[in-house]
């Protein structure tokens, strides 16, 4: 480290000055110290700048009158317009608690279903099983919304395939595919079937990097089963839990949209319009326009980032770490 | 991972006060938002005739005269024999230029290396056109995307009904796409002769304004497709299973349901209908299109949510739910109601007026059973019947306003060759193909098509429709041909009036958004899901979040376009 340091000059003659130690390297010296380091960031940087900054520089048009055919500084400024008119829309507040609504059931739901199946997975021995209860949980998240929907549809429909059995038995058709007041529960199983295999597998890796010789220990000193559960597993996986929560809380008003948009027909617009389907059915199919859409999405991602910021804020109060080290 | 600035906002101890700066800007946005007004999303209305710098119509004379004369536009005459077929355009141009071209369809795309293509790129003269086969069930939607981001193509057809998705149509097109007024405007019919031959009103409404303010900067930008006239929808019927179960096809709303509640039986998996949202409301009286009509009484535009007979057909629609008359999972959105119709499921079906021709190809073709019918002129409570009909243009080809002259004028040759009418090679070449691949001359003489031939070129939206025909006929099976003509002379009678003829109106953005809601609401009422007592509510709140607006706008067009 002696290059990092550099020492004044005797002063000639009488009095001898104490040495100076200076600490910052000009930004030249760190330029020729890191430059490898720099490019090797650049093909990301360049990546953040074309499909993230450039982007979001865009969301400027959510105060002008935009229209994509003047050239873009020809568009007004109408300052909070667009703003005034998503809040004046008799149903925003419906399609925000919505998604509140579906949010909140993901996050009491689905999230702690997702640590259930780690955990489970987590206590089976056997190879075979595992890797078979594996497959199956897993291979649903790569289906599409289509598939999902007419799968349940084929399946729980009123002409489905559970209906028709029900009907031979002299009962009657279900109708929860096209029941409005039913619909998060029927949103519930498609997100469980769907979606929890997937969202295990972060638990899985978190539960892997936990000591085995902790559980040991806690065998040989007369652990049971649930406690080993309760004072080594849970605490190990902890901060991913924290971390993964506060990034779902900062995704919030992110619920989704082709489960909604493709089931708006069958149980109604009321019981499944969210902040998505909203932007697009107002902003593309009603012709609100640019302007009107990105005014959503920034309104999405201020409440997100203010979400975001205030779970992390707890979370370091509570002692976690968060999404980033407490300083 | 960093710390955040001290400096920063957000750090840590004045996050609370950030997020409750926000929460407080968020309510406090409206009072601070009256920084300029919008005025994108405010509606157009085009006139669309009384130009003089349309094409001058040069009469083309046809090879063949129809057999059976019908009274255009509404009733078409029709050809019931195969004539010898002639060849339209002598002079082929030579064209080396290659061209890619987003079209819609439905079902499944054909194969690009099928020899059709390349068949019909000789037969016009070399010019290649390679087209970008797109679903046609979203195409209205994603099309306004494609079309901002100018990602179409050389050219993009689009169907008149497609233009409600686009928001300001109207500034899209004159900056979007190749303004033809210089090549096209004039004595056309050295180079074009069948372009010159089309109706003068085919190019009337293929205009559009480049200042809304200004009238005279209206100019052509599309070349038009058919116009066509006629019902241009039909709720079909299975005759085959009507005459099995000893029942007559209704001629009035009431025995309507009445044959629905005789043949529908749930436990047994067969229903008389599937979707009524979008036909059934002729049978009430309710108007088409944007649904507002004059009303001479109050002497203003009256929408048909206003209107009682909207009750009435609300009421109509909620009886078929009830009664368990309609297939249960109709509201879904994810089943197929052709093939529902097609194994029997379901009596009724309401599809285009394309679909009768479709059916019976499919079952002279061996792929479907059955025999199908369009319901007649119906309506309820003893009313006279009303029919939606229409009498536009079908839609536009329009071009990329990036091309040259020279590409364009290629491109037109092409869109004259395609203009040649019934009885010439180049219509059979487009309509059939190749003979022997895609079809083979029947006994009578008409073509049939192969296997081949429906799904390369009967199904697919083609050249077949890339640039309208000089005159538009009923043609096809000749029994085909007989009965649409006949069903055309018992609807032509009650065609509803266009109030709009000559002029082309988009409606305000507002209106388009409170309308989406209120159909939205439609389907919750007919699916059972709000009750009929919420009809008047679903209405205010319709005028109040844009519909009214609307009826500022559509009275104002109205009353340009009538003198009042």
């Amino acid at each position: 480290m002696a290059a990092l340091q550099t020492s004044a000059p005797p002063a000639s003659g009488g009095s001898r000055a104490r040495p100076r130690i200076g600490r910052t390297r000009t930004f030249g010296q760190r330029l020729r110290q890191d430059w490898p380091l720099l490019v090797l960031t650049l093909p990301a940087l360049i990546q953040l700048a074309v499909f993230f900054y450039w982007p979001s520089a865009w969301n400027i048009i959510a105060f002008m009158d935009y229209s994509p055919y003047r050239p873009f500084w020809d568009n007004p400024f109408v300052g909070f317009a667009w703003f005034e008119r998503l809040f004046s829309d008799p149903y925003f507040l419906p399609a925000l608690g919505n998604t509140l609504k579906f949010a909140l059931a993901q996050l009491l739901f689905v999230f702690p279903l997702s640590i259930c199946l780690a955990l489970l997975m987590h206590s089976i021995v056997s190879t075979k099983i595992r890797s078979t209860f594996q497959s199956i949980v897993y291979l649903p998240y790569f289906f599409s919304w289509v598939l999902v929907v007419t799968v349940f549809i084929q399946m729980l429909g009123s002409d489905g395939l559970v209906s028709n059995w029900m009907l031979g038995f002299g009962g009657d058709r279900l109708s929860f595919t096209t029941d409005g007041n039913t619909f998060v529960f029927l949103a519930w199983m498609q997100w469980t079937w769907k979606d929890a295999g997937w969202g295990m597998i972060i638990f899985l890796a978190a539960l892997a990097s936990i000591n085995p010789s902790l559980y040991e220990a806690a065998a040989v000193d007369g652990a049971s089963r649930w406690k080993r559960l309760w004072h080594i597993t849970l605490p190990g996986i902890r901060p991913v839990i924290v971390l993964l929560l506060i990034l779902q809380l900062g995704g919030i008003l992110t619920v989704g949209f082709e489960q909604y948009q493709l089931q708006r027909e069958a149980v109604g617009y009321q019981a499944t319009e969210v902040l998505d389907t909203f932007v697009y059915y107002r902003s593309i199919i009603g012709s609100q326009g640019e302007s009107f859409g990105t005014a959503a999405g920034l309104f999405k991602g201020v409440i997100g980032l203010i979400l975001i910021l205030i779970a992390n804020n707890v979370a370091h109060r509570l002692g976690e770490q968060g999404i980033y080290q407490k300083s | 991972m960093a710390t955040p600035s001290r400096r920063s906002p957000f750090r840590r101890r004045s996050l609370f006060q950030a997020a409750g700066l926000g929460a407080a800007g968020a309510a406090g946005l409206p009072l601070i938002s009256a920084c300029g007004d919008i005025e994108s999303g405010g509606g157009s209305a085009q006139v669309t005739e009384g130009f003089d710098f349309l094409p001058t119509y040069k009469e083309w004379p046809l090879p063949v005269e129809p057999d059976l004369i019908g009274e255009p536009p509404h009733h078409p005459s029709g050809f019931t024999s195969y004539p010898e077929p002639v060849q339209a355009v002598t002079d082929l141009p030579s064209g080396s230029g290659t061209y890619e071209f987003t079209i819609p369809m439905w079902g499944e795309a054909p194969s690009k290396d099928d020899p059709y293509y390349a068949a019909v790129h000789e037969a016009w003269g070399g010019t290649v056109i390679n087209i970008r086969h797109a679903d046609g069930n979203t195409f209205a939607d994603t099309s306004a995307q494609w079309l901002q981001a100018n990602e179409f193509g050389d050219g993009i057809q689009m169907f008149s009904w497609m233009l409600y998705a686009h928001p300001n149509f109207r500034e899209t097109v004159v900056n979007t796409f190749y303004d033809l007024t210089d090549l096209l405007s004039g004595d056309i019919a050295d180079r074009w002769p069948l372009l010159a031959g089309r109706e003068t009103a085919a190019w009337g409404k293929s205009v559009w304004s480049t200042d809304p303010e200004d009238p005279e900067s209206a100019r052509i930008f599309g070349i038009p497709g058919s116009i066509s006239g006629g019902p241009g929808n039909g709720m079909y019927a299975r005759t085959d299973l009507l005459e099995a179960a000893g029942l007559a096809m209704p001629t009035s709303v009431e025995e309507l349901l009445d044959v629905a509640r005789e043949w529908s039986d749930d436990a047994a998996g067969q229903w008389a209908f599937f979707g009524t949202d979008w036909f059934t409301p002729a049978w009430f009286g309710l108007a088409s299109g944007e649904g507002w009509v004059w009303d001479e009484e109050q002497d203003k535009l009256i929408h048909n949510c206003e209107r009682p007979e909207y009750t009435e057909w609300l009421e109509f629609r909620r009886t078929l739910h009830d009664e368990k008359l309609q297939h249960p999972d109709a509201a879904s959105g994810t089943l197929e109601p052709k093939d529902l119709f097609t194994a029997g499921t379901i009596l009724f079906h309401q599809d285009g007026i394309t679909y009768w021709s479709d059916f019976t190809n499919q079952v002279k073709g061996g792929e479907a059973e059955g025999t199908i019918a369009p319901i007649g002129a119906i309506a309820a409570n003893g009313r006279t019947p009303l029919v939606h009909a229409v009498n536009d243009v079908e839609g536009w080809v329009f071009l990329s306003k990036d091309l040259e002259q020279e590409q364009v004028e290629e491109i037109l040759d092409v869109a004259n060759f395609c203009s040649a009418p019934y009885g010439t090679k180049e219509f059979e070449l487009l309509e059939y193909g190749v003979e022997g691949e895609h079809f083979n001359y029947g006994d009578d003489g008409t073509p049939v098509y192969t296997e081949l031939g429906t799904s390369i070129v009967q199904a697919p939206v083609n050249f077949k429709t890339f640039s309208g025909r000089v005159q538009t006929f009923l043609t096809g099976q000749p029994d085909f041909v007989q009965d649409r003509f006949e069903y055309n002379a018992t609807m032509k009678d009650y065609i509803e009036t266009n109030i709009w003829e000559g002029m082309r109106v988009e409606a305000p953005a507002d209106s388009v958004a409170a309308d989406q809601a209120r159909q939205d609401q439609e389907n919750d009422i007919a699916y059972g899901r709000a009750e009929l007592s919420e009809i008047p509510s679903m209405v205010e709140t319709f005028l109040k979040n844009g519909g009214e607006a609307a009826r500022e706008h559509f009275t104002a067009a109205y009353k340009a376009l009538h003198g009042k």
